[in-house]
């Protein structure tokens, strides 16, 4: 924790703003408005204000750079005309969207078709709140971040349920039960590969299990978790090959058929800012996060913000990764991705418990190098 | 094969039901028929003959008479046999062709909606391009276009 | 349970209602409905002139105009009586075979998009684009071409088109290697299409299926070879059939036409380099040679020598097999037009090939049927 972190930044602003008001109240509302709680209280809302900007401003980035990627694998351009090489396009696209007409069919459930991508979109962004970007960027050292970011990762399912029940569709229904089957499906093993991560880490903290990889990142000891981890972030984003639940060729958009304008976009927004989180855990966990290699000259990290640099670098890599596969391959049946969860990734992901177990006692690995000790 | 031919095979099988063969380019021969004989002319002409594959049912308006016509195909003789039988305009029925000939099934619907040709015993003859509500017989010569009609079309609730 | 799939459904591929009985994700039944996209192009053809059918033709298979054009003129020329020049004949035969590539590729990027993969999708469209260019230079149109005429063709090819027609065919013959790559080499390919929407070889002659589904079947029947028409006896070409009567046969029966059909099409170019001539049979009937001009008072039209006759003629389309029946008493008009067309017997028999398999293999079995709703309610 060197420097200006993102806390202290909006502390100082929260004391400042603070202060400016209360110098023109009268006293007892200033002595009030200037005690520590009221300070921190603000600090933390600016702080939320600007994780939010920051990461809806990525999440639409992140979109921009798939059309403009997946244009490329297609012998296309992708979007051109709105800014600089269609930089506003999804801008544009989200303001559309903003000004429809948010409409119910008749015979759909109030509280559940409103509530669902609420509540989707909502769970969805809390988790930026949890997951560390850089040194001093994340709202604080919690020592069971993984857990509650993998936690609040997994509510997702009922939502959908919620929201494809309620919407009184045939498809919606059927989309959301494949949601639900297929996410949970993959929650087992990336929960089993996540413990592999834990046992070479030996901390549920994402800080100290980012810390750890400061010689030597995990997924070189760790590859059968990454394979399996990558896998099934791919079927809880439900992206190609993996995106039955809103498979348009049976199910036309499967459990969001029915919603249109601003709540679509929820729910739109809401799986991107599931993709987003699923590249920055598998950077966190296996990419070493914000630090790099030792080999890599101090020119290139030791400018101000380089972590957060490196780090998105990194992410927008892994989401590339993620559009490669989308572009190169069809979708499979749902049996077909469930037999594949339950028969070939939980023993993987037990094999990747194995393979920790062996490379934490053993410490030092060929060509990896040696790992530390326990709880280092 | 050559119309002589065909009415050479298919004579002793009908009888007096074949009314006549005659020569038509691109087929085998027009195989006119008296609706009585139709499912034995279908079994002969499928299994005797070879004509397997039934390429298509159709009828015209002749506004006294309507007619029916078979198209088949035969992979051995690589040819087609037209075959064609006359109905009454106010009795238009014929038996379905369905028992020989499952591929019949959509052609005769088809044809039973738009010319107005019933063919008895097939399963399920239903409205298959217009909407089951469709009181008019779209390609009988006395359905003139361009004269407005009503038509009230209920959904279905499934 | 029932499900509408359709008339509004992505799988559709046009406006048709595949209605799908399902016990959990089991199709128990289904039901096709069709005639959403009915126009009455048989009754409006008796109000025309046999030259104007030509435009509904166009229309009647918005993906494959060119072959049903081809499949009217033969029934209507056999009806009044027309022979086409030799040269006319060779010029169908290559704007069929452009047209089955354009109309394979349809398929392909359809079909590939229902499997979910994106990017062939474009790939086929985009190649797909050079054969419209090439129809718009010889036609002047992309899709409703009308260029078949009673005796012949409208126009003659322009100069220069043989060797652009040559440099597309070379560039397309590399592509469909690619293709292959993206699909052939895929296992979960494999897996969403392997023995998938079996219909044997004798359903499929119960059933009257034709086309690729039929050859996919391993039955060795082209009509082009069976029974050949315009130029095809004089090019030489093998019929591409496959084992397997599934998705993944059916891919390989379209994709192998679709090289043979680049084959004929190098054929009919080098043919009509060496022979120029005329496109358009001498002495037409005035009253046919003019599509538009002002129909007379029946009682001076009934003065004229009109030729009576029936035309009947059957040609391979891409889809499978097409036939047209013309009925002409004496007129400027076609007594009656009868179509069959292909789709409409491959889409009569799903309930033969789609019951047993899952929900979710609707989209690739129903793609490799290659439903053209316009051919089908006409």
């Amino acid at each position: 924790m060197s420097g200006a972190t993102l806390y202290s930044v909006s502390a100082a602003l929260s004391a400042l703003l603070l202060g400016a008001v209360a110098s023109i109240l009268p006293a007892p509302v200033n002595a009030w408005l200037t005690s520590p709680d009221v300070v921190t209280g603000l600090a933390v809302l600016i702080f939320s204000a600007i994780l939010l900007a920051a990461s809806m401003i990525n999440t639409i980035m992140l979109i921009w750079f798939e059309r403009k990627m997946l244009g490329r694998f297609m012998d296309r351009r992708g979007a051109m005309h709105v800014g600089y090489a269609g930089l506003l396009q999804n801008f544009a696209d989200g303001l559309k969207l903003f000004r429809k007409n948010t409409f119910r069919p008749r015979e759909a459930d109030s509280l559940g078709f409103y509530a669902g991508p609420t509540a989707y979109m909502v769970t969805s962004m809390i988790l930026f709140g949890v997951l560390p970007i850089s040194t001093g960027w994340s709202s604080g050292a919690l020592p069971l971040s993984l857990l509650l970011a993998l936690a609040i990762f997994s509510f997702a399912p009922l939502f959908i349920f919620v929201s494809a029940w309620s919407s009184n569709n045939k498809y919606s229904l059927i989309g959301g039960m494949r949601s639900a089957a297929q996410m949970i499906a993959y929650e087992v093993p990336i929960l089993l590969a996540v413990v592999a991560v834990v046992i070479v880490a030996g901390s549920f903290d994402l800080n100290v299990i980012v810390n750890e990889q400061q010689n030597y990142w995990f997924w070189a000891p760790l590859i059968v978790a990454l394979i399996v981890f990558v896998a099934g972030m791919l079927a809880e984003m439900e992206r190609i090959p993996f995106d039955l639940p809103e498979a348009e060729a049976e199910l036309v958009e499967g459990w969001n058929t029915e919603y249109g304008g601003m709540l679509f976009a929820f729910f739109m927004l809401a799986d991107y800012v599931r993709a987003l989180i699923g590249s920055i855990l598998v950077v966190l966990l296996f990419l070493g996060g914000w630090t790099m290699p030792s080999w890599v000259p101090s020119v290139a990290t030791s400018f101000p913000l380089a972590g957060i640099f490196w780090f998105m670098i990194k992410t927008y890599l892994v989401f590339g990764l993620f559009i490669w596969i989308r572009a190169s391959l069809p979708r499979v049946r749902t049996d077909q991705l469930l037999r594949v969860g339950w028969n070939r990734m939980i023993p993987l992901a037990l094999l990747s418990i194995v393979l920790a177990a062996v490379v934490v006692t053993v410490r030092c690995l060929p060509l990896v190098g040696c790992v530390p000790p326990l709880g280092g | 094969m050559r119309p002589e031919l065909l009415r050479e095979r298919l004579g002793p099988l009908l009888g007096p039901r074949l009314l006549a063969v005659e020569p038509f380019d691109g087929t085998a021969g027009r195989v006119r028929f008296a609706r009585e004989g139709a499912l034995d002319l279908f079994r002969a002409v499928r299994d005797d003959l070879g004509y397997r594959h039934l390429a298509m049912v159709g009828a015209v308006d002749w506004v006294d008479h309507r007619e029916v016509f078979y198209v088949a195909w035969s992979d051995q003789e690589r040819d087609y046999v037209f075959l064609s039988t006359d109905l009454p305009a106010n009795d238009a029925h014929v038996e379905s062709a369905t028992p020989v000939w499952p591929a019949a099934n959509w052609h005769e619907r088809e044809a039973f909606e738009m010319v107005d040709v019933r063919f008895d015993h097939h399963p399920d003859l239903r409205h298959l391009l217009t909407p089951e509500e469709y009181a008019f017989h779209p390609l009988l010569r006395s359905f003139k276009l361009h004269e407005p009609e009503e038509l009230e079309v209920k959904t279905r609730n499934v | 349970m029932w499900i509408n799939m359709g008339p509004q459904h992505p799988m559709t591929h046009g406006l048709w209602n595949l209605r799908v009985r399902i016990e959990g994700e089991i199709i128990e039944e289904v039901d096709p409905e069709m005639g959403y996209l009915h126009r009455g192009i048989e009754k409006i053809s008796e109000d025309r002139h046999y030259n104007e059918v030509i435009t509904l033709m166009d229309r009647t298979c918005y993906v494959a105009g060119m072959s049903w054009e081809h499949l009217y003129i033969i029934a209507a020329e056999q009806a009044l009586h027309l022979e086409p020049p030799e040269r006319a004949q060779f010029i169908r035969t290559l704007a069929d075979e452009l047209q089955r590539i354009a109309s394979h590729l349809m398929w392909y990027a359809a079909f590939v998009q229902d499997l979910g993969l994106m990017t062939p999708f474009l790939y086929g469209m985009r190649d797909r684009d050079l054969i419209l260019d090439l129809f718009q230079s010889f036609t002047g149109a992309r899709m409703t071409y009308e260029y078949n005429r009673a005796g012949g063709v409208r126009n003659d090819l322009p100069n220069g088109f043989t060797d652009r027609a040559r440099k597309v065919m070379d560039w397309l013959d590399a592509r469909f290697v690619e293709y292959d790559q993206l699909c052939l080499d895929s296992d979960i390919f494999h897996r969403r299409c392997d023995g998938l929407g079996v219909l044997s070889a004798r359903d499929c002659i119960d059933w009257g299926v034709t086309g690729p589904m039929l050859r996919s079947a391993g039955i060795k029947r082209d009509l082009r070879k069976d029974r050949p028409y315009a130029a095809y006896d004089r090019v030489e070409f093998d019929v591409a059939v496959a084992d397997g009567a599934d998705v993944t046969a059916r891919y390989l029966v379209r994709m192998e036409e679709m090289r043979q059909a680049v084959r004929i099409v190098r054929q009919t170019l080098d043919w009509l380099d060496k022979h120029p001539g005329p496109v358009l049979a001498e002495r037409l009937p005035r009253w046919l040679g003019a599509p538009y001009a002002p129909v007379g008072r029946e009682g001076y039209l009934l003065k004229r020598n009109y030729p009576t006759g029936r035309g009947f003629s059957s040609v391979e389309e891409p889809h499978g097999e097409a036939q047209a029946y013309v009925v002409n008493t004496g007129g400027e008009h076609p007594y009656r037009v009868k179509f069959r067309s292909p789709v409409f017997v491959n889409i009569a028999a799903a309930q033969k090939y789609l019951p047993g398999y899952r929900v979710a293999d609707i989209p690739p079995i129903m793609g490799s049927v290659d439903v053209c709703v316009g051919e089908v309610d006409r």
